[in-house]
């Protein structure tokens, strides 16, 4: 237990840190997403292949090796960043993709009909978008995006390998000097179970507030 | 957990018939404990086989019933947790994942000859987070890691030796004027490897330093010189070999820490720590412990074989 409390700031810090990650990320990767999306519905060629070419980059290309290639080759090319904003970009990215193929399966939920009425009464594509398809698709997701998130805040960890110190790299940091990793990696565990907990239980709720009954 | 990553290396390194001769006429011979071979001039090893063909194996009396090293001798393959990405202390090649070389990849051979006669060692690759889980537990028998001996490890776990005193050194970009040594790295970025002894040690020497911490010795090296830090603090073993490959590095100062490196044992188990600091200084005297340096850390450092650490004599060994 002393190594808890003597190490209370520390952790704070460090789970301050990715929760950060998580809230910039969640959101970047939420807006990202449902733009992708929006490019891969369009009826413009070009978007729609960027789109898909995006979405399958990601989603085929390990986060481990993005954050190695964003973190240590970038700076070759004449980019470099801190490494948390790195960080956060490359979780923004990568979860934008599996954001993007959740809100697309809400697309289909919106049946032809609707986007057909909505032409008939002189809607542009944009407002058809923005106002009938986007809003429905998102409120049928609210549950896949939950756990979009959640994966995102578990993937939050990976950022430890490329030194950001966020709870796994300062639990790892506080174990080299306790050498008790059963119980510092157990403690570490139920932080992320317990963000893990929040994001589930509020994507439930708004599920609930927001599910379009049919 | 770690089943499925377990790396076998039997009699492997004994390829050629002629080592395998060898190796038993010598098991042979230096079967008793009092019958050892003369210091390390007599025997010139070359190459890591004609140094375990020529290792001293312990003498029947020592495997007294129910101790861990009957039990290992009755396994017949001693389980070590050592790192596969070490370079000069356990490094696997991946073109040939068999041949695992470095100094504790070394050591631990030896020992394993020590038990068998022959070499057999099982790697579980390393969780140097957990390593004392894995003793406490009994996945391994054994821990060669550059495990630093220190106090509060030792209530978690026992430490055979010290069997190497290692420091920490200082390196900087070859055009970095500035910093000379650890004295000069307050305020500054430094990058330390994870899970190293430069973690908890680079804060006791200047708190003011602010620490990147990387996974491996190539990104930290990498790191260090794409200007992510001003300088990086790791073994001066591990630096100067860097150092000796890479133009734009090099190492300032002199070690700034002692690291003694202990054996990783389960927690309370005397018998077979007494058993393993005999054979450490065994080897010492036979010479096997200075053919294993010269074999690896050696080959990066121009200096003699250094005079191994007196068995006991840090705080928690």
């Amino acid at each position: 237990m002393e190594m808890i409390t003597e190490n209370a700031g520390l952790l704070l810090d460090a789970i301050g840190t990715t929760l950060l990650m998580v809230v910039v990320a969640g959101v970047g990767s939420l807006i990202l997403g449902v733009l992708v999306t929006v490019a891969r519905v369009s009826p413009i060629p070009i978007l729609r292949r960027a789109a898909f070419l995006y979405v399958q980059f990601f989603i085929n290309v390990p986060l481990l090796a993005l954050l190695l290639l964003a973190v240590f080759a970038l700076p070759d090319a004449g980019l470099i960043l801190p490494l948390l904003p790195t960080a956060i970009i490359v979780l923004t990215v990568y979860e934008s993709a599996y954001v993007a193929e959740a809100v697309r399966s809400g697309v289909n939920t919106v049946a032809v009909g609707q986007i057909e009425a909505s032409r008939a009464l002189g809607l542009t594509l944009w407002q058809t978008l923005r106002l009938v398809v986007i809003p429905q698709s998102l409120r049928a997701v609210v549950q896949p995006i939950g756990n979009v998130m959640i994966a995102l805040a578990m993937n939050t960890a990976l950022a430890a390998v490329v030194g950001v110190v966020e709870l796994t790299s300062r639990v790892n940091k506080i174990n080299l000097v306790y050498a008790q990793p059963i119980e510092i990696f157990t403690g570490a565990g139920i932080v992320y179970m317990l963000i893990a907990l929040a994001i589930g239980l509020a994507a439930g709720r708004i599920e609930r507030k927001v599910a379009i009954l049919r | 957990m770690f089943s499925s990553r377990l790396f076998r290396r039997r009699a492997a390194a004994l390829g050629a018939g002629v080592a395998v001769t060898a190796l038993a006429l010598t098991a042979c011979s230096t079967g008793s404990s009092d019958n050892v071979p003369g210091g390390d001039d007599t025997s010139d090893a070359s190459s890591v086989e004609e140094m375990l063909a020529n290792a001293p194996v312990a003498d029947e009396s020592l495997f007294t019933p129910g101790s861990t090293m009957e039990k290992i001798r009755e396994r017949g393959t001693l389980i070590v947790a050592e790192a596969l990405d070490a370079p000069l202390l356990s490094q696997q090649d991946p073109t040939n994942p068999e041949n695992v070389s470095g100094f504790d990849a070394y050591l631990a051979q030896l020992l394993s000859v020590y038990i068998f006669g022959e070499p057999s060692v099982e790697i579980v690759p390393p969780a140097s987070e957990t390593r004392e889980a894995l003793l406490q537990n009994g996945t391994v028998d054994v821990v060669f890691n550059t495990y630093t001996i220190t106090e509060e490890r030792a209530e978690q776990v026992s430490f055979a030796g010290p069997y190497f005193n290692s420091g920490l050194a200082v390196a900087v970009p070859a055009d970095n004027d500035e910093i000379n040594g650890i004295d000069d790295l307050g305020g500054k970025t430094v990058i330390v490897g994870a899970n190293t002894p430069a973690v908890t040690a680079v804060p006791e020497a200047q708190p003011t330093a602010e620490l990147i911490d990387f996974a491996t010795d190539p990104q930290a090296v990498q790191a260090l010189l794409q200007g992510r830090g001003d300088a990086y603090v790791q073994d001066y073993v591990l630096l100067a070999s860097n150092a000796a490959n890479n133009d734009e590095l090099k190492v300032v100062g002199q070690p700034f820490t002692e690291e003694p490196y202990g054996i990783g044992l389960q927690h309370g188990d005397e018998e077979f720590k007494k058993f393993i600091n005999d054979w450490l200084l065994e080897i010492q005297e036979s010479g096997e412990w200075g053919q294993a340096w010269e074999l690896s850390l050696g080959t990066v450092v121009e200096s003699e074989i250094p005079t191994p650490p007196s068995i006991g004599s840090v705080p928690g060994s």
